[in-house]
């Protein structure tokens, strides 16, 4: 337990010290966005690395986030903090509509499932246009904070509470029956386990997590166009899920960061960044099954 | 009422020229999952490395290096284009399917097939830029009239393509004795490698075929598709449409699916416009998911290749 806070605490020093680290604005914007990526990273953990269930339709939670908050602040006039909440409230429930999917269905019929899902969200971003401008896009997004080193502080408060909260959850008998459902699904249903309730529970938690993240996305980029939901974003969650060790509470993190910092520090490369995601996402799959996590236990002769 | 007749005619061939296409794709991907019990996510990328090295046989070798005429340079870039997609599954069994295989884990090679097609798709975005490129067949240019139904020599081409190599592929299966090996693995992988069957190089055999059956794909659908380093990802996601529809592992079922979502889309860009075309494929995949997951065919083993 001592172990636990302390390190909590050495998160949020580390946290407070880096807008210091990193002065110029373009780094300090990154740090925004790996603040972003932990968040969704932490969302499609609970859903992929506890539950085990391959979920690609993680952009469409992300987006329904961004979306939602920005067209209630813009045409509707509703505050940040109200706005989010209806976000998150409206992600949760998609999550749940996805959900009553993967009640029906496992393994590769899931995951197609689940980017069609995505699919559909993407091309109803393109064709609604009344609501969501279409390809055209929203412009002129406030954040809810004006200065970067604010909005990182937001953000990534709001990152290193809900690690420790799911960091709690997973702890707990709800992340033990999760985990039971990963690891047999009938097993654990002749314990007496609702597999229903408990996949629609993290689908809806998981899709709500990625609905915050979105909030925070169209105020910090400024714009909000569909392109920034393609599948492809799903693809890079599932690498940074990956390549830090799925089912482990800070492996999804260490993903985040590291392929965050990565493409910018292969500058040369910076274009490609979805070249190193891929390349990251394959090798990893291939040579370390138990990403950077499992690396470093093996390392250090850690179980 | 004629008129609306001939444009339901006309739309119809369209739509079953289109679905020829996807059918090829298609194919691929049921014969691995019949036999492998995976999915191939680059698969359709494959497509688009098919097609752009297609492109670049018919462009820059054929008619400059050899001096074929047009026609010729075309056949002979679909030539390429198979020799390029078998590579490419020479390559993606040999690079994660065949090593992971041993793991026994369901999804990781999905994963890892995830992780490819990005790196493909930005590999072409790197080389080829992004605008799209124009790939003209000299078949397109010709027109065929029946009474007052059009289509181009192009699709009577692709289609004429599509069926023989659907033909081929039915009778390999059906009457070869590679073929009986090959169901005989998808059947019960153990089983049949104690009855003296190599299941790995029976593996190995179908993603090539698979995957040639891919880059040929590629080559008739080049002049249709609008070709950028992307094109791959819109392919895969009918190609997903049309497997989940016709039942996995199901060729019976992936044809009449294939031709089906051909004539949907035909009939989407009719009268609901193109840029819904994904929109309703997938709409229809989760209905079909939700009423009927085993597909229009319900799966039966002993023809499940």
């Amino acid at each position: 337990m001592r172990v636990r806070i302390v390190s909590v605490l050495i998160a949020i020093l580390v946290v407070a010290a880096l807008p210091w680290l990193l002065q110029t604005p373009y780094w300090r914007g990154i740090l925004v966005l790996c603040a972003m990526n932990v968040l969704l990273a932490l969302s499609l953990n609970l859903v992929l690395g506890y539950t085990g269930q391959l979920n690609l339709g993680q952009s469409a939670f992300f987006a329904i986030g961004a979306y939602v908050s920005t067209i209630l602040i813009k045409s509707y006039g509703w505050s940040f903090w109200l706005a989010a909440l209806a976000a998150v409230g409206g992600a949760g429930l998609l999550g749940l509509a996805l959900a009553a999917f993967a009640v029906r269905l496992r393994g590769h019929y899931l995951a197609i499932a689940s980017l069609g899902f995505a699919v559909i969200t993407y091309q109803v971003l393109i064709n609604w246009e009344n609501v969501t401008q279409g390809v055209r896009g929203i412009y002129g997004i406030l954040p809810p904070v004006r200065s970067t080193i604010g909005l990182f502080y937001l953000v990534a408060g709001i990152a290193v509470l809900v690690y420790v909260l799911m960091d709690n959850l997973v702890r707990s008998p709800i992340g033990e029956t999760l985990r039971a459902i990963r690891e047999d699904e009938v097993s654990a249903a002749s314990l007496g386990i609702n597999g229903a309730v408990w996949k629609a529970f993290a689908f809806g938690v998981g899709a709500a997590i990625a609905g915050l993240a979105g909030c925070f996305y169209p105020g910090f980029v400024g714009t909000l166009v569909p392109e920034a939901f393609n599948i492809v974003e799903s693809f890079t969650m599932l690498a940074m899920v990956i390549v830090g060790g799925m089912g482990t509470m800070i492996g999804p993190v260490i993903g985040a960061i590291v392929l965050t910092f990565l493409p910018e520090v292969l500058r040369d490369f910076g274009e490609f960044r979805l070249m190193i995601y891929g390349l990251a996402l394959t090798l990893v799959v291939l040579f370390m099954p138990g990403g950077i996590v499992q690396a470093w236990r093996a390392l250090t002769g850690r179980r | 009422m004629t008129d609306l007749l001939a444009l339901f005619v006309q739309q119809s061939v369209n739509g079953v020229y289109l679905g020829c296409l996807y059918v090829m794709v298609a194919l691929g991907l049921t014969l691995i999952y019949g036999v492998l019990n995976q999915i191939n996510f680059a698969h359709a990328d494959f497509v688009t490395v098919g097609a752009f090295a297609a492109l670049f046989t018919a462009t820059r070798f054929a008619t400059k290096v050899l001096g074929l005429p047009d026609t010729g340079a075309y056949l002979l870039s679909m030539v390429a284009a198979l020799g390029t997609g078998a590579l490419l599954g020479l390559a993606v069994n040999a690079a994660v399917f065949a090593p992971l295989r041993e793991r026994g884990d369901e999804l990781r090679p999905l994963i890892a097939t995830i992780g490819v097609s990005v790196i493909i798709e930005n590999g072409q975005l790197w080389l080829f830029g992004p605008i799209p490129y124009q790939f003209d067949s000299p078949f397109s240019r010709e027109t065929i009239r029946v009474g007052r139904i059009f289509f181009s020599m192009q699709s009577a081409l692709v289609v004429a393509v599509s069926a023989a190599a659907i033909a081929a592929l039915y009778a390999f299966m059906k009457f070869t004795f590679l073929g009986k090996a090959l169901r005989a693995v998808a059947q019960d992988r153990e089983t049949a490698g104690l009855m003296g069957i190599n299941p790995n190089l029976l593996i190995a055999i179908t993603i090539v075929i698979a995957s040639a059956l891919a880059g040929v794909a590629g080559a008739l659908l080049g002049p249709v598709l609008v070709l950028t380093p992307f094109a791959g990802a819109s392919v895969i996601v009918k190609a997903f449409a049309i497997v989940i529809i016709g039942g996995f592992g199901n060729m019976q079922g992936t044809i009449i699916a294939g031709l089906l979502v051909g004539i949907i889309e035909a009939f989407t860009v009719q009268y609901l416009g193109s840029g819904l075309i994904d929109l309703v494929v997938f709409v229809l995949l989760l209905v079909m998911l939700v009423v009927r997951p085993t597909g229009l065919i319900a799966e039966r083993k002993e023809e499940n290749v």
